[in-house]
């Protein structure tokens, strides 16, 4: 637990203030408090250790949970009974799933009628259009890596599956954000729902999800939709929020009706803010995509783990390049939509030739092409870039695998298996009560209720002894991932060049899949929890490095001046100042960072992490919905502790 | 799917356009069975398992479906489990290698909701088992017998298990009986799940490479039975019955007659398409010779059916229906 304390503190500017003359006690730091709970505890766990564990002061009886999950796996062969049979399904959800999955199948036959010519030439006049000539360039490039990667129908497999789920998410999530941004009760109302959305680990509600609306694409399409969706109604409840008040009342005085109000003000005045909560759903739906291959959506996904299913790492790493391709450009050119830089300037006159130039040049470019009988890309003009990763994979692997090996070892040895010991062997009241103390000295007594309450919940749902193991994994990714994040968001903010050169990093550190990174990962550090570590931190890296870095340079250079005027060395600088003015941003990197970390739980289970993230991977492949659920419910209960333990005690988010 | 498309011509997509648009205001009109999804009677939907050798099998059917009897072919990759609920609600025509899964029969089948049914043997025999590479067996000629093993649990501990012995176990979506074995011959081992096939094979080279002890659970027809020199553990043989209690297994794996799963309303067509996959079967050999050129010669698995098919015509020929015209 004490990772949680350490990087907040913000290096040892918290810890030092503390000891300071003009705290009246001690104890008054939240920080001082919090060791003091986590001293506590592993007292407790020595004690009990040292009575021989006891059977009243062991882990969270099972018999409840057991009972839950029967129940659950009961629903399930109902529906399997029912299918077709039941009006529910009859008329219901079938009706969607063959709705659903046809629309995947008709954008896919679109954009294979146009042929790949005609899909560029729309791709890069369109975002010529929207975001001028660099986006344009940008675009042509992605469609460029699909063709010479071999993969071109497969992205376009992929690309009708984030059109139809982007369609779903924004066709629900709009009204739904404007909804939440006019009335204050539905806000509250369902910002739990999201918030729950966003935990629950997306392979946890797969299979559900496969029940009702049949596998491959209707699935497909639900699920990526459901995971894009709370973006869409945060931002658009934010965008609508954001309209000044004045404006509202002058048009709502003037006798406009409410409907009169969000057409013709909120609406207009949200619209870029709008237009950027689209951006993150159509982020957020490339990312899924590819989980959604595993119930069969097909595409550039299943070009990853068809390479997987081989262990050709460089196949998997060229279809990982496609997809960073194609999640830069689609942010790029929605981005610029957002923000409405570098649009090219045409006068009115000239907008409707313009775009009569487009639609002629298309329909040339079209007819052109399916005359000459081209399709998708000719596979056979492709360029294989595997053997030169494999190659390079390979020598890294023979290079540094003796030392990866024996780092892996030792953090095992001495962080996993003694936090893992520690958390599984307490009694799992003592584990409730220091939960609810962590969460009541770090944010007050309402975290502190929703903390105990949420491992209680946990016990409940019957999978106390992995639930605990999971924590013990996630507190050390956390750690690691917010050292390193702290580090490298400090150096990056001391150099525009390091900065700029890191940028593009980040950007493809976080948009590639990270199925790709997996299996270099075991073959560095052993199959087991660590790889699956190493994995977390640099999914969730990027993130947090971001946020340290606009943080300090948020902090306003007058104040530097002043520090560095009075003597200050750069450590005092950097320690005294810039670290304890961007508190902010450091609470919320600390946030978010716990958060990535989490979400890669299920992920860490295919390299052999166990625990809950396997449980729910094991529910999946062998339709046990009871065991997955509940294990996706229990890792829904961590993130909701240490959701409310990090956001300190400032106000909650929008 | 890919390649069959870049050969339909604009006709033929805007016909099929057409179709699908049909289709969905048919469908809109009355109650919905999940099998009603859009779909054109002239393409067989195939699952795709997650390892290369059913992979093999797949895509050589796939192949010989399309260049010689003028099919659209589906390949959809999901696991085990999912195949079937996949053929449940229709959206899937075959499994071409079935593990065993009587239970899912028992739901799935004539005795439960009578939508899938036994396709019989597709000629390929499957093995599960424990393996452990052949320079242990060298080092340690009495490992691969129950008593040997259990002498030399202590051979396996890593880092990750502590003091007991690792055994590596299978991807999640696979067939296991190891946890009932564990505890019937009292081992002193504990399962490290690999959660996917990939790092399993990842952590089995590495530890090859280095000849570092390793003990895992394993099958054969696989690519890496070829690549790896591997040593399968004797356990008691399989009986019937010996395996019911799952958290008691005092046998090993039952050996596996692979055999296809139809849905049952694709059966029911007697289609062609049908025919040539019931009449389909072939060797372990057959299906290595394909595996191992995909995974271990990294071709394109269309490129590997191709080869394959060029070199086997006598034994492919015959699976096709007789009154079938071979198609340009």
């Amino acid at each position: 637990m004490a990772a949680l304390t350490r990087p907040a503190t913000g290096g040892s500017g918290g810890v030092g203030g503390a000891a300071g003359p003009r705290q009246p006690s001690v104890l008054a730091n939240p920080w001082v408090r919090a060791l003091a709970v986590i001293a506590v505890f592993v007292a407790g766990y020595g004690l009990f250790r040292y009575l021989g564990s006891p059977a009243w002061a062991g882990p969270f009886p099972t018999g409840i949970g057991d009972r839950f999950m029967a129940w659950l796996d009961g629903v399930y062969a109902w529906i399997v009974e029912n299918r077709n049979d039941s009006p529910l399904f009859l008329y219901g959800f079938n009706y969607v799933s063959v709705g659903l999955g046809s629309a995947v199948v008709l954008i896919n036959r679109v954009l294979d009628l146009l042929t790949w010519a005609g899909v560029t030439v729309i791709g890069v006049l369109g975002a010529w259009r929207v975001a001028g000539w660099r986006v344009a360039l940008l675009v042509l490039a992605t469609f460029a890596v699909f063709a010479l990667t071999g993969l071109w129908d497969e992205s376009m497999t992929t690309l009708a599956l984030i059109i139809t789920s982007v369609l779903i998410a924004l066709v629900f999530g709009v009204p739904l954000g404007i909804l939440a941004g006019r009335s204050e009760a539905f806000h509250r109302g369902i910002r739990p729902v999201l918030d729950f959305m966003q935990i629950m680990p997306a392979f946890a509600y797969l299979l559900p999800f496969v029940l009702l609306f049949g596998i491959g694409n209707p699935a497909a399409a639900v699920v990526t939709a459901v995971y894009a969706i709370p973006p869409a109604v945060r931002i658009t409840a934010l965008g609508i929020r954001e309209v000044p008040k004045g404006a509202v009342e002058a048009t709502t005085s003037l006798g406009s009706t409410p409907w009169q109000v969000l057409t013709k003000v909120q609406l207009p005045m949200a619209k870029r803010t709008i237009l950027l909560g689209v951006n993150q759903t159509i982020m957020l739906a490339v990312s899924m995509v590819v989980i959604a291959s595993v119930i069969g959506a097909g595409g550039l996904g299943d070009a990853i783990y068809q390479a997987l299913s081989k262990v050709n790492v460089g196949e998997a790493f060229q279809a990982g390049l496609a997809i960073v391709m194609l999640a830069i450009a689609m942010d790029r050119v929605t981005g610029a939509v957002g923000h409405g830089a570098r649009t090219p300037h045409i006068p009115p006159r000239f907008r409707l030739p313009v775009l009569g130039t487009g639609l002629v040049a298309v329909i040339v470019v079209v007819t052109a092409a399916r005359a000459v009988g081209a399709g998708g890309w000719p596979r056979e003009l492709s360029v294989d870039i595997s053997a030169p990763v494999n190659a390079f994979y390979e020598a890294v692997q023979a290079g540094i695998g003796t030392y990866t090996a024996a780092l892996s070892e030792w953090t095992l040895d001495w962080v996993l298996t003694p936090l893992s010991a520690l958390l599984t062997g307490s009694p799992w009241w003592l584990v409730v009560v220091v939960a609810a103390a962590l969460g009541w000295t770090l944010a007050g007594w309402r975290a502190g209720l929703v903390s105990g309450a949420s491992f209680v919940v946990i016990g409940l749902l019957g999978v106390w002894v992995n639930a605990m193991d999971t924590l013990s994994q996630v507190l050390v990714a956390s750690a690691v991932t917010l050292a390193l994040g702290v580090a490298v968001g400090v150096l990056m903010s001391r150099s525009d060049v390091f900065a700029m050169l890191l940028r593009p990093v980040l950007d493809a550190m976080q948009t590639l899949p990270p199925f790709v990174y997996l299996i270099p990962a075991v073959a560095l550090f052993t199959i087991g929890r660590v790889p699956a570590l190493v994995a977390a931190v640099i999914f969730a890296l990027p993130p947090v490095i971001r946020l340290v870095n606009d943080g300090i340079r948020g902090v306003p250079a007058a104040t530097k001046e002043a520090a560095l005027s009075q003597g200050s060395t750069k450590w005092q600088l950097l320690s005294k100042v810039e670290l304890p003015m961007a508190r902010g941003s450091l609470l919320l990197a600390v946030n978010q960072g716990i958060i990535l970390v989490l979400s890669m739980v299920v992920m860490g289970a295919l390299v052999g992490a166990g625990s809950l993230g396997f449980d729910v991977v094991f529910g999946l492949a062998q339709n046990e919905l009871g065991l997955g659920l509940a294990s996706g419910l229990a890792i829904v209960c961590l993130g909701l502790f240490l959701d409310r333990v990090t956001q300190g005690r400032r106000a909650p988010r929008a | 799917m890919r390649r069959s498309r870049r050969a339909a011509s604009t006709e033929h997509a805007l016909v099929r356009l057409l179709a699908v648009g049909l289709a969905l205001m048919m469908v809109s009109a009355c109650a919905v069975r999940t099998d009603q999804i859009a779909r054109d009677p002239n393409t067989v939907r195939i699952a795709l398992n997650g390892w290369v050798g059913y992979e093999a099998s797949a895509e050589v059917l796939a192949y010989v479906l399309r260049e010689e009897m003028g099919y659209e072919v589906q390949l959809m990759r999901v696991s085990e489990q999912p195949s079937w609920q996949a053929l449940d609600q229709g959206v899937l025509d075959v499994i071409v290698e079935n593990w065993g899964h009587e239970d899912l029969m028992e739901l799935y089948g004539p005795e439960g909701n009578g939508t899938v049914v036994d396709g019989g043997p597709n000629g390929n025999e499957g093995v599960i088992g424990w393996y452990v590479p052949a320079y242990m067996e060298e080092e340690y000629p009495e490992i691969t017998t129950v008593e040997g093993l259990k002498e030399h649990t202590d051979l396996f501990r890593t880092a990750e298990t502590g003091d007991q012995g690792e055994f590596l176990g299978g991807a999640p979506g696979f067939v296991t009986q190891d946890q009932g074995m564990i505890d019937a011959f009292d081992l002193d081992l504990e399962i490290v799940y690999a959660g996917s096939e990939a790092s399993q094979i990842t952590e089995v080279r590495r530890r090859y490479a280095n000849e570092e002890p390793v003990l895992f659970y394993f099958y054969d027809p696989q690519w890496l039975q070829e690549e790896l020199d591997l040593v399968r553990v004797d356990f008691p043989d399989y009986e019937e019955g010996c395996a019911d209690d799952p958290s008691e297994v005092p046998c090993d794996y039952p050996a596996y007659e692979l055999n296809k799963i139809f849905r049952a309303g694709f059966a029911e067509t007697g289609d062609p398409a049908y025919q040539f996959l019931d009449n389909w079967t072939w060797t372990n050999a057959d299906q290595n010779r394909v595996a191992q050129m995909i995974a271990d010669e990294g071709m394109d698995p269309t490129d590997a059916a191709e080869v394959w098919v060029e070199e086997n015509p006598d034994v492919w020929r015959p699976w096709i229906p007789k009154d079938v015209e071979p198609a340009g």
